[in-house]
């Protein structure tokens, strides 16, 4: 899947994905969450994808920044998920989802402490061991720091190091954090330990006050993102890129044509570069 | 743990403040900014109760609907990782809060159970399906009901009537819900008790219709018996029309 390009399977799109010319992505990805233990329609949906195309996956409730304890009876089953559905590449998100024993289905940021770097490198490790694969964390976009004692790149290369794990670089959500925190995106992104990238997201977000942008997935990327993925891919090595749309389908030829845009752009950096270096 | 509990108070005092909308103090947050977390976490919560309860969403003011949800979320730890079960703990949450007496409601969790239903028939994990035939004998023969079904029983007509003045028909209603196989939409039938007694008698014992047809009688008070044969051939035959009967298992 290295150089290949994506799109997230929503059920909003999945007969277009599955069935139509419009959008031809080189992979998906799955949220597990949204299919484990379901039958059905949705089931056969599922198979259909995992038929046709190469398939990664990136959770939502691992809650890995979570103080209390990881849920092994979910992990045991998305083990399971993970296998039946050869996925190729699984991410979750540097984040927790879960506090005080209840599940809160979004991403809340964990302070960016060194007991926290240790806590969650710990958790990581022991989700490597049970899964018997390499994760990929991925950065998130956050709207305000809490209780921070180091900066958000010291935060993600310590984990990555000590986890031992791989990195999800989301460009668009270190474009969101430099604007929301005003620091230079490409200073970060050349803080990240490139080297361990296994997967890229690319994303459209929403601008909802003066200084103030949310990660939403519903809008078609940004000129500037675009230019920060450029920027990106010339740094390291070819990996898989995720264009993730959560919502607002209606313009397919226009989704599409950012499929087709990141991949000239990956033709234009990676295969030149990698083409030329062998 | 390696993580200092102060750590571990901030992240819960965090957790907390998204689940309820009270304030908290946070240290070290950019100042308006935390509320949009809690913005985030409870609309992901209401976008799914909204979705996944149409009927009873309708049924009341919003903001009456909004309480039932704030409620739900701020006082009950949600356990689903997830979040398209989350609807169940929803109506299990108002069942022992007994919402429904205190709304003076009592069709309200009939309702919230159908609507549930619903869902957990259209998700359910697929089952395997024993080998049968499509000819057959509609009473003598076995027959091989559609294993993805489930015969709820209701206080309230809720599946059949609005919620205006259905106060006024407390009673026993049993409701048929079943997967269909091609399609994978789920439908639901009104049922009597003498069906709903027939299908489940089917589904347990694997025996003919023809097999307990004088318990059927006996509840029917049905004295002629080619009435009673014509009848339960009708029901036989409605149903695999409906592919809730799949048809007579190979011997």
């Amino acid at each position: 899947m290295k150089g290949s390009v994506g799109i997230g399977l929503r059920r909003d799109i999945a007969d277009e994905v599955l069935s139509s010319d419009i959008i031809h992505p080189d992979f998906i990805e799955f949220a597990p969450e949204n299919w484990m233990g379901m039958g059905g329609y949705w089931n056969r949906i599922r198979q259909r994808a995992v038929e046709k195309y190469p398939v990664s996956c990136h959770g939502l409730s691992l809650s890995l920044g979570s103080p209390e304890e990881l849920d092994w009876n979910f992990i045991k089953d998305l083990k399971v998920f993970l296998d039946e559905n050869k996925v190729t590449v699984f991410s979750e998100h540097l984040s927790y989802t879960k506090s005080n024993n209840a599940h809160l289905y979004d991403l809340l940021p964990i302070p960016f402490r060194e007991d926290a770097v240790d806590h969650v490198a710990d958790r990581i490790k022991k989700v490597q061991d049970f899964l018997g694969r390499q994760i990929a964390i991925e950065n998130v976009s956050y709207y305000t720091p809490v209780a921070a004692e180091m900066t958000e790149s010291q935060f993600i290369n310590s984990i990555v190091e000590k986890a031992d794990c791989k990195l999800l670089l989301d460009v668009n959500n270190v474009y969101v954090n430099a604007f929301n925190h005003k620091y230079d995106a490409k200073v970060f992104i050349d803080q990240m330990p490139l080297d361990k990238v296994e997967y890229i997201h690319m994303a459209g977000h929403e601008q909802i006050e003066e200084d103030l942008i949310i990660d939403t997935h519903g809008k078609a990327i940004i000129d500037p993102v675009f230019d920060l993925f450029e920027y990106t891919i010339q740094k390291m090595h070819p990996v898989p890129v995720l264009l993730e749309r959560d919502y607002n389908f209606e313009d397919l030829p226009a989704i599409s044509a950012e499929l087709e845009k990141l991949r000239s752009l990956i033709k234009n950096h990676w295969e030149a570069v990698h083409e030329t270096s062998k | 743990m390696k993580l200092r509990s102060e750590t571990a108070e901030i992240q819960e005092l965090l957790g907390k403040y998204c689940r309820t909308g009270e304030e908290v103090a946070l240290p070290g947050i950019t100042e308006g900014r935390v509320h949009h977390y809690r913005r985030l976490v409870y609309n992901a919560v209401k976008n799914t109760m909204d979705q996944a309860f149409p009927i009873t969403v309708a049924s009341m003011e919003e903001e009456e609907w909004d309480k039932l949800v704030h409620e739900f979320f701020s006082k009950h730890p949600t356990t689903s990782t997830q979040i398209w079960k989350l609807p169940y703990e929803f109506y299990q949450y108002h069942l022992s809060a007994g919402t429904a007496g205190r709304l003076k409601k009592p069709y309200l969790n009939d309702l919230l159970y159908f609507e549930w239903a619903e869902i957990e028939i259209h998700t359910m994990p697929d089952k395997s399906i024993d080998p049968y035939t499509d000819k057959g004998d509609p009473l003598s023969d076995k027959l091989l009901l559609n294993p993805e079904y489930e015969i709820i029983r209701l206080e309230y007509p809720v599946h059949i009537q609005a919620v205006k003045g259905i106060e006024l028909k407390k009673g026993s209603y049993f409701v048929l819900l079943y997967r269909e196989p091609g399609t994978g939409h789920v439908k639901f039938l009104d049922l009597s008790i003498l069906h709903a007694f027939i299908l489940t008698r089917i589904f347990e014992t694997g025996e003919s219709v023809q097999s307990f047809k004088g318990e059927i009688a006996q509840l029917a008070q049905v004295e002629s018996e080619k009435y009673l044969d014509n009848h339960l051939t009708d029901f036989v035959n409605n149903l695999i029309d409906r592919q809730m009967i799949l048809g007579y298992r190979k011997v």
